[in-house]
């Protein structure tokens, strides 16, 4: 018999979380909004294919808006987007919903809740984006004037940028998610005024998220203008290395924080 | 069954199907190369190659630009007097086309292999009755056809293999090589891993493709002029390590090019000399309004030391940008 005075082990009491938070993130109105949101694509894919294809300038095949649509919708605005809006929430709707109180009192520790919150996440942002992802690829690639064999290369490596995507961005709203008592507008700055320093010239762009996923984007859409002069392609190695670093110091940051914060909730 | 699991398995099932028809299409590819954009009879090429050419001809042949180029009497005659002789139809029979070669040894290193469907018998007897000073000899136990055997600069053709798909042409040594290393199943071009490793980073699927080293470039000028300089001003141009070229023909003409500069610097050099030789062609626009499409059709990006010159220039483009023909251009004299 397990003894009821101990915590249960990080493991065990991680997947219970996981599976108990998966079941209301999967289920949920927020799931439905941001699926709709991240299948966009999808239908931008299909309308082209039926309807833009014979009318878009030439120079836009298939493979070049499937480009576009995984740099700039899903890892600019969508994945960065949903993370915001799950990951901000792992805690914050238990703070919300008063129902932190239930976990706390369980013989579970703090790191194992937010571990499994955070799976938890990732498996339901990848549930609801991959698909997507594959469903739009196939649809343009099969297109006019693409040759399918020799695009797969970078669909692989783009399944893999849209997991880094939802890991990196995923853990660091968790973090503020801990951190602050209301993350979304802060995050919503961070995202769409803090990001664009990717777009300047010099070292800056090092010091943002985006500048870093877009170096593993090898389609990445050709610049125009000024923003075409200051892009830059930062080392796809030292890229990964980079963000492999900030998901592990975010989270980890974020469990430090979350196992040491005492929360009072309203009454 | 949780509600939760069900989306799981649905989601996994669908990405799962995907990547596994993603991975057979990479496989079964009846196009699929063996090192990049490279298939694997081109692995018979010589080690010392310093350069490497491929063309998709039936992506070629099938494109807008050749179609125009045809239909405006650019087709070669010679298409025309071979099919005559042999059924032989170069826009209708070859599939692929590889050049290799080595800028400092000229055609004396020179080879081309070409994939295709050939009537061995009539080609053979067209080579034979070709009127030039032609030899026969077998080597490996395969008929070798010899021009100006004994002399400086002997060419040979030759058929790789029994059936009748591959043909190897070029300097004698070349082909007898090409013939050695197809027969005894040898792979010389991998030993050039400098070469190897610029087609790994070559994307297959292009209608044409170059991959080459700095050999390729050492006849190219060290310098520029320098934009709106007076007095002879020149920009010296940073040398290049490596060259890739990727192209397609269809829907619009599209050119990549990647040129490997010593450092960063160099290529950050290069692609802001590019950039502006593109601005200033721009500024012209007021002027020339053909002009005007040239910019959003070219991007210089650079990465780390490498300078990728992005082109997707639209065939009306292209069209203005040509000189007009002279008729047109010159009043006629007289009025």
């Amino acid at each position: 018999m397990r003894d009821t005075s101990r915590a249960v082990p990080f493991l065990p009491s991680a997947r219970a979380v996981f599976g108990l938070s998966l079941e209301g993130m999967l289920w949920s109105r927020r799931s439905l909004v941001l699926g709709g949101l991240l299948a966009i694509p999808v239908l931008i894919a299909i309308v082209y294919r039926l309807v833009l294809a014979a009318r878009l300038p030439a120079e836009i095949t298939g493979l070049h808006l499937y480009g576009y649509l995984v740099a700039l919708f899903w890892v600019r605005n969508a994945l960065p987007l949903a993370a915001l809006f799950y990951a901000t929430a792992l805690i914050a709707d238990e703070v919300e919903g008063r129902t932190l109180t239930y976990l706390l009192t369980r013989p579970v520790r703090r790191s194992a809740i937010l571990a499994g919150k955070f799976a938890a996440y990732v498996v339901t942002t990848l549930c609801l984006s991959l698909p997507a992802a594959v469903v739009t690829f196939f649809v343009l690639a099969t297109s006019r004037g693409v040759g399918l064999a020799g695009s797969v290369p970078d669909l692989f490596r783009d399944l893999g940028v849209l997991v880094l995507t939802l890991l990196v961005y995923g853990a660091l709203f968790a973090l503020m998610g801990v951190l602050m008592k209301r993350p979304l507008i802060p995050g919503l700055l961070f995202l769409f005024v803090w990001e664009l320093i990717a777009n300047l010239p010099g070292y800056m762009p090092r010091f943002t998220i985006t500048a870093w996923l877009r170096s593993l984007v090898t389609h990445r859409p050709a610049g125009r203008g000024v923003s075409e002069m200051f892009g830059q392609v930062l080392p796809a190695g030292l890229s990964l290395v980079v963000l492999a670093v900030l998901t592990v110091a975010f989270l980890w940051l974020a469990i430090r924080i979350f196992s040491r914060r005492e929360y009072v909730l309203d009454q | 069954m949780k509600r939760s699991r069900l989306v799981v398995i649905a989601a996994a099932s669908v990405v799962g199907l995907g990547l596994a028809l993603a991975l057979g299409a990479l496989v079964l590819d009846p196009a699929r190369a063996a090192v990049g954009p490279l298939p694997a009879e081109g692995l018979v090429l010589p080690a010392d190659t310093r350069f490497v050419v491929g063309i998709d001809v039936q992506r070629f042949v099938q494109s807008p630009f050749y179609k125009k180029f045809a239909s405006q009497g650019g087709r070669p005659k010679a298409f025309s007097e071979l099919e005559q002789k042999t059924g032989f139809n170069p826009e209708r029979d070859v599939d692929q086309v590889l050049i290799a070669g080595r800028p400092d040894k000229g055609q004396q290193a020179g080879l081309v292999i070409v994939r295709g469907r050939f009537d061995r018998y009539k080609l053979s007897q067209a080579i034979e009755t070709g009127g030039r000073r032609v030899t026969q000899k077998k080597h490996e136990g395969n008929p070798l056809y010899i021009f100006n055997e004994g002399q400086a600069g002997a060419s040979a053709i030759a058929f790789l293999g029994h059936d009748a798909n591959l043909l190897a042409m070029g300097s004698q040594p070349a082909v007898e090589a090409a013939v050695t290393s197809h027969f005894q199943g040898a792979a010389p071009l991998k030993q050039n891993t400098a070469l190897v490793g610029l087609l790994e980073r070559v994307k297959p699927g292009s209608t044409f493709w170059m991959v080459g080293d700095q050999s390729l470039l050492s006849q190219m000028p060290s310098a520029v002029p320098a934009p709106g300089g007076s007095g002879g001003a020149q920009l010296q141009l940073p040398a290049l390590k490596a060259l890739m070229v990727t192209g397609e023909l269809e829907p619009v003409l599209s050119l990549d090019v990647t040129g490997d500069a010593a450092d960063a610097a160099g290529a950050s050099q290069l692609a802001d000399i590019v950039r502006g030789f593109v601005a200033l062609a721009s500024l012209q626009a007021s002027q020339k309004p053909e002009l005007k499409g040239l910019q959003n059709a070219v991007s210089v990006t650079t990465d780390q030391s490498s300078v990728r010159l992005s082109a997707r220039v639209p065939y009306e483009l292209l069209e203005a940008l040509q000189p007009k023909k002279a008729a047109e251009a010159s009043p006629v004299p007289g009025r």
